[in-house]
């Protein structure tokens, strides 16, 4: 019964992070480290909250979160591009920046410091009837999904296929992986490196949007609670590979479950909170070793 | 005689970049708070200049603006330490914070009666605690050329995640509830330098600290070298300096000016640790020494500059219900424009040569 609820708010915890590594990875593969996510993810989760509850739509507030998750990934990238700005500190910059734009709209137009909530917020609705849940296992958890929950695992599936046999995957890979090879190639490598953050914006928006209309219908300013930075960590760890990072994401996704079950069971939920960090770490070192033993042994 | 000419215009061009780079990142900050400021219908000079009489219009309010640019002062001269040898951390945050928990830990736990060596202590518990904290990122990135900015992004949430474990369990006080240690032992508290004020001895160590790295970079052989190494890595490597000493030293000094700048904040200022105890002063450290060009006279200026922002921020918010937020959007536009202007430059640069 535990396990049943574990597992189905493990998917759902799954989904915000999983959007905003998928975004993170492509741009990754493009050659941008996209310390923003976070960022992106609070300005979706913001619009989407605002324009559910406007239009009562919640297709639409999804798109306009990814939408505006997109137009600030553009200015970044920008940026980077245009402006050759360092990536790390740009993004630094920008989580601050929209932190405060944020806070800023927040106590101006809206009269409240930290949360936002609007009236007749439309939630994102379930796919399956919820009678599915008497099912052992798997019943509660396929009951949870959504259609944003499916469109990030379809595209799960589908990103190897884009990334290593079309022509778009193989020419932003080209840009990340051998830039001066791309750019002798005449692949316009700053365009594609823009249009990768542009889609890392858009994904980590509709994250953004998961979050705040899955089940709470609010905004929070600690709403997305670092996970940007999990996402950081999930692509990391899942060395940009698009199976092996969803598999990290939804690690991720049930240690946030379980975690939140262990405050009521009295562990330090702080200290689980810590481990996808110390996770990275771990990755981290095992690559770096492995490369320097490979080094070694070769010369 | 052209050739002279030439040069003398090159040198102009320079003098030129230089000045617009320094001031460049502060006014793009205030172009785009005065468009946010218009935005809302209120007059930004007015909003500026109602921001400098808070920070700086009497004796009392410049106290204030120096006790919030104190920890900056630690952060700043600790983040540029790396960044001028070309080491990209940004883990001063989370090193500031597990020092700032060893220094209280010591101000509360040991026995009142050690009186005057509490304060010595708790320093150099801070300083050894965050030397520790930043020289495992150090090592990795020395040894296995593990990326330092993802380590020690990773190592700032275990800080937090630690810190906010312990200041909930082992360590809570007793007396007051959640989040936070007990108090420190009044013998171990900072002297109050002014004392209506919080401006506390802190300050007086930050100024050392920042003229320490003054001297440091300049006259030292280590200082020089890691400078060299932040320029240029295969000249440092042929001119024989050693890149992954450098690189583990520049990160182990790092964590001690972090840790002692937690120390200050701990026993100077909050006489405790407690969650939140750092308000991202690591990052803003990092704008302070982006916009500073990691000199010691810029620190100091840019940790004035966000002191007055911080200081000022809370009153201007309260007289002219303009939100508090507008500080964290200037600091963010320094940022961005503090590294976006060294593009702007290539490009100016490019124009002068054709």
């Amino acid at each position: 019964m535990i396990v049943d609820q574990i597992l189905a708010s493990s998917i759902v915890l799954t989904t915000p992070i999983l959007l905003a590594a998928i975004g993170g990875l492509i741009n990754r593969q493009a050659g941008i480290v996209n310390i923003a996510l976070d960022a992106k993810m609070l300005a979706g989760a913001f619009v989407a909250v605002i324009v559910s509850s406007v239009t009562g739509s919640w297709l639409v507030a999804v798109l306009a979160a990814a939408g505006s998750g997109a137009l600030i990934g553009l200015f970044f990238s920008l940026a980077i591009t245009r402006m050759r700005a360092d990536m790390i500190v740009a993004g630094l910059g920008l989580n601050f920046l929209i932190a405060g734009l944020i806070g800023f709209v927040l106590s101006w137009s809206f009269n409240s410091s930290g949360t936002l909530r609007m009236p007749d917020v439309q939630l994102l609705p379930k796919i399956f009837p919820q009678s599915l849940s008497s099912v052992p296992v798997i019943g509660p958890m396929a009951a949870q999904i959504e259609p944003v929950t499916l469109f990030a695992w379809i595209s799960v599936l589908v990103l190897p296929f884009v990334l290593s046999d079309t022509r778009f995957g193989l020419r932003l890979r080209a840009t990340g992986n051998a830039p001066q090879v791309a750019h002798a190639m005449g692949l316009g490598s700053k365009s594609l490196q823009d249009m990768s953050t542009v889609i890392a914006g858009f994904f980590s928006g509709m994250g953004g949007a998961h979050l705040a209309l899955a089940s709470i219908g609010l905004f929070n300013e600690g709403l997305s609670a670092g996970r940007g930075f999990i996402a950081l960590a999930a692509f990391y760890f899942g060395r940009n590979r698009p199976i092996p990072t969803a598999l990290v994401c939804l690690l991720f996704g049930f240690l946030d479950a379980v975690q939140i079950r262990m405050q009521t069971a009295g562990l330090p939920p702080k200290l689980i909170g810590t481990i996808p960090y110390f996770m990275v770490l771990v990755a981290l070192c095992w690559a770096g070793w492995r490369s320097v033993r490979a080094r070694e042994r070769a010369a | 005689m052209p050739e002279a000419a030439a040069a003398l215009r090159e040198r102009g061009i320079e003098r030129l970049e230089k000045g617009i780079g320094l001031v460049f990142p502060f006014i793009a900050a205030l172009l785009v708070a005065s468009l946010v400021l218009l935005v809302i219908g209120k007059n930004p000079l007015l909003v500026f200049s109602l921001i400098a009489q808070e920070a700086f219009g009497s004796p009392n309010r410049i106290a204030a603006t120096l006790s919030a640019a104190t920890p900056l002062l630690f952060t700043g001269v600790a983040t540029a330490i790396c960044f001028r040898a070309g080491v990209f951390n940004v883990g001063v945050e989370g090193a500031f914070v597990v020092g700032g928990l060893g220094a209280a830990f010591v101000g509360f736990a040991l026995p009142s009666s050690l009186g005057l060596l509490l304060v010595p202590t708790g320093f150099a518990l801070a300083a050894a605690v965050s030397a520790l904290w930043l020289a495992v990122p150090g090592y990795l990135l020395a040894r296995y050329e593990i990326e330092e900015v993802v380590s020690t992004l990773m190592l700032n949430f275990v800080a937090l995640g630690i810190t906010g474990y312990l200041v909930n369990g082992p360590l809570l006080s007793e007396k007051s509830g959640n989040n936070v240690t007990p108090l420190i032992h009044e013998s171990a508290e900072l002297a109050r330098l002014i004392p209506p004020s919080t401006l506390h001895a802190g300050f007086l160590i930050g100024l050392f600290v920042l003229a320490a790295y003054g001297f440091w970079i300049r006259r030292t052989p280590a200082g020089v070298e890691s400078a060299i190494v932040g320029q240029n890595r295969r000249f440092a490597r042929a001119v024989g300096i050693s890149i992954p000493g450098t690189i583990i030293l520049v990160m182990v000094i790092s964590g001690v000016v972090s840790g002692l700048g937690g120390a200050s904040h701990a026993l100077g200022q909050l006489h405790r640790f407690a969650e939140g105890f750092s308000p991202g002063y690591g990052f803003t450290g990092m704008a302070v020494a982006l916009l500073g060009r990691n000199t010691a006279v810029g620190i100091l200026f840019g940790s004035i500059l966000f002191g007055a922002l911080a200081s000022a921020g809370t009153t201007v918010q309260l007289f002219s219900d303009i939100p508090l937020d507008i500080v964290n959007i200037i600091e963010g536009t320094v940022m961005i424009f503090a590294v976006v202007e060294l593009g702007r430059i290539a490009l100016f640069r490019r124009k002068a040569v054709k």
